[in-house]
């Protein structure tokens, strides 16, 4: 993706001078792309043939009201002061007031978030557990019917999209069987002391491990459902490249030490392939983020996602953008993180 | 030469039989559906309204796959809808593919300040996850038919760009380029007539995937209401109606999950079809899985 490390390294810059160059380098392209997804953001809501003024003024307000509002508000000035003024606020951290409710939109996010990223950790850990055991199940009986059935499966997985896992596993273990809660992210009979936000841990620092457990119950089925859209991927790339690995010379110069195929599999194959999933991963957690719009919408979780499609039924303006732009700031960190975690794994990446 | 041409189609050719054949079906539904003998997709039959598919208790023979809360006819609707899937599943990843090849062939090729100021955009469109980006330009045009597609082609032209580019990276410094600009042939000229070409085959491989991609993204924004207007059967907005009703009629959620997926796991085939044979002929390729 960033052209900088291919591109530097010819560059005849001392080592630390130039690994600052880049982490400067690359913050301040970051920074750039953020301001030009507010950008975006801005401009494509302000295609909308509504007027964000018109809904936040009481019907019988006389035409002289609809003025005093409107400058409030800015709107009376031409767009790009407009968004000077829409930027100023943001780096107070003011993205304005939600018109459905009237509630400060930061207030908002700020209740949501955590049962966002509840619900992605979990499946993260979920999909990559599953996706790396079925990789790596997948090649090590490469040669056998076992292959052959996770190939099918494999390929069945990944026709159905997420909201679809969702709608399954709701309809199978939630009204089918009965087993697990689909609802909500808490059964109404616990209260839970709020600490951080985070319902996983508050319960846990409460002590109450019934709350915890049913928590969990709660968040089991959408993880599950968002897991199994970017395991299926996980498992191919690592599958094909540990293909690709083992088709390599220090692979059989490793079996011909003597070494057993446990360990080349683990020490050298994994190791190896873990890279290109590590890349992999970055592109999916854009998806992942996305999935969980819908998912959290079937399930009843009021997180990012939830609010997001409410305030789009409602074209609740200020609370779609401030949405959209933590949804770009949170994809641009994730692939930071990863980008850094590679160079930490791979010496080569490395300037 | 012979052998090979067989080796590959034994190995790759079910793939592209099948996943052909699915969607060819789906286009013959799509296009002969008004002389198919179906009900009319919108004609509420208030009488019989949630009836089972035909073959269950208290089903009806004139309503094959059973009605939904309206009285509307699933199968119909089913039919009628794979028109929609069907023109999104065609016109979305051709006009991705036109908007991404091109900007993608200029980047790759020209590089420089071209491909900086391209490659920029694409990251910026790329911080958006696509569901989203999808959702906030359908705000932004409003439901519709063509601009559903057009929301999908501005959503997905960025993978079109990003492979193209890289390929384009590759290729424009091999001797028969060279040998081209040599002759005397403009740089449009070039990137046509021989960058084009063999591009080519990643080209044809990507636009089947992104079939896939399509019908996923337009069954997403049906769901939520936010594709085609509610006079126009399409699958996910059967899905989103047959929920109301779910605890009484579980039924009438199969019709639409299946076709959605089926039709998905045709174009992944066509996909990964044209991509083994593709590897095949040019022996480079690895083994893919499925």
């Amino acid at each position: 993706m960033l052209p900088s490390t291919a591109e530097f390294r010819h560059n005849p810059v001392p080592h630390m001078a130039f690994r600052a160059t880049t982490i400067a380098a690359s913050l301040c392209r970051q920074l750039m792309v953020l301001s030009a997804v507010a950008i975006l953001v801005f401009l494509i809501l302000r295609l909308l043939p509504l007027d964000p003024g018109a809904m936040l003024i009481p019907p019988n307000g006389s035409v002289a009201e609809q003025e005093k509002i409107r400058q409030a508000l800015g709107l009376d000035q031409p767009l790009p002061q407009q968004f000077l003024i829409w930027i100023q606020h943001l780096l107070h951290g003011d993205l304005g007031r939600s018109i459905q409710s009237g509630e400060a939109v930061t207030g908002l996010l700020q209740q949501a978030f955590p049962v966002t990223v509840q619900l992605v950790v979990l499946a993260l850990l979920m999909g990559i557990t599953a996706g790396s055991l079925s990789g790596i199940l997948a090649f090590r009986y490469r040669f056998t019917l076992v292959r052959n059935a996770l190939e099918v499966t494999n390929a069945f997985a990944l026709s159905v999209p997420e909201f679809l896992w969702g709608l399954l596993l709701m309809l199978v273990f939630g009204i089918g069987f009965r087993v697990l809660p689909f609802f909500g992210q808490i059964a109404p009979q616990f209260t839970v002391e709020q600490h951080t936000g985070f319902l996983l841990i508050d319960t846990l620092i409460n002590g109450d491990t019934g709350a915890f457990a049913d928590v969990f119950a709660h968040y089991f089925l959408p993880a599950l459902a968002l897991a199994l859209a970017i395991a299926p991927t996980l498992m191919r790339i690592l599958y094909s490249s540990l293909n690709q690995i083992y088709a390599s010379e220090f692979i059989r110069s490793a079996r011909l030490r003597g070494l057993s195929e446990r360990r080349l599999l683990l020490r050298h194959g994994l190791r190896n392939a873990l890279l290109p999933a590590l890349n992999l991963m970055s592109v999916q957690a854009g998806m992942l983020i996305g999935g969980t719009l819908l998912i959290e919408k079937i399930y009843g979780l009021q997180g990012i996602g939830y609010l997001m499609i409410d305030a789009i039924n409602n074209q609740d303006l200020p609370v779609i953008q401030g949405i959209a732009l933590l949804y770009g700031f949170c994809v641009l960190l994730i692939n930071q993180t990863t980008e850094w975690l590679q160079r930490r794994l791979d010496p080569r990446a490395r300037p | 030469m012979m052998q090979k041409t067989l080796r590959t189609l034994s190995h790759a050719g079910w793939r592209l039989v099948l996943g052909g054949a699915v969607w060819l079906l789906l286009m013959v539904l799509a296009l002969t559906a008004p002389w198919l003998g179906l009900h009319e997709p919108n004609a509420q039959h208030l009488q019989y309204t949630l009836l089972p598919p035909a073959w269950m208790a208290g089903g009806r023979a004139d309503f094959p796959l059973g009605t939904d809360i309206l009285g509307q006819c699933i199968l119909s609707r089913l039919v009628y809808g794979a028109r929609v899937a069907a023109a999104v599943a065609i016109l979305a990843p051709l006009g991705a593919a036109l908007l991404g090849t091109t900007l993608g062939l200029l980047a790759g090729y020209l590089r420089g300040w071209t491909e900086k100021i391209i490659m920029t955009l694409v990251e910026v469109w790329m911080a958006f996850p696509s569901v989203v980006l999808a959702m906030l330009l359908m705000v932004a045009l409003m439901p519709g038919f063509s601009n559903v597609i057009l929301a999908i082609i501005l959503v997905d032209w960025t993978r079109f760009c990003r492979v193209v580019r890289s390929e384009a990276i590759v290729w424009r410094s091999r001797d028969f380029i060279k040998a081209a600009r040599l002759s005397g042939a403009s740089h449009l000229s070039v990137m046509l007539h021989d960058l084009l070409p063999v591009i080519r085959p990643t080209l044809a491989v990507l636009i089947s995937l992104e079939m896939a991609t399509a019908i996923m993204a337009e069954s997403i924004l049906s769901f939520v209401g936010m594709s085609v207007g509610p006079d126009t059967p399409s699958w996910g907005a059967m899905i989103a109606r047959s929920l109301d009703s779910v605890f009484s009629a579980p039924w009438q959620l199969v019709p639409p999950m299946a076709a959605i997926v089926v039709s998905i796991f045709a174009a992944m085939l066509l996909g990964t079809g044209l991509r083994f044979s593709r590897n095949e002929q040019t022996a480079t390729g690895n083994e893919v899985l499925v």
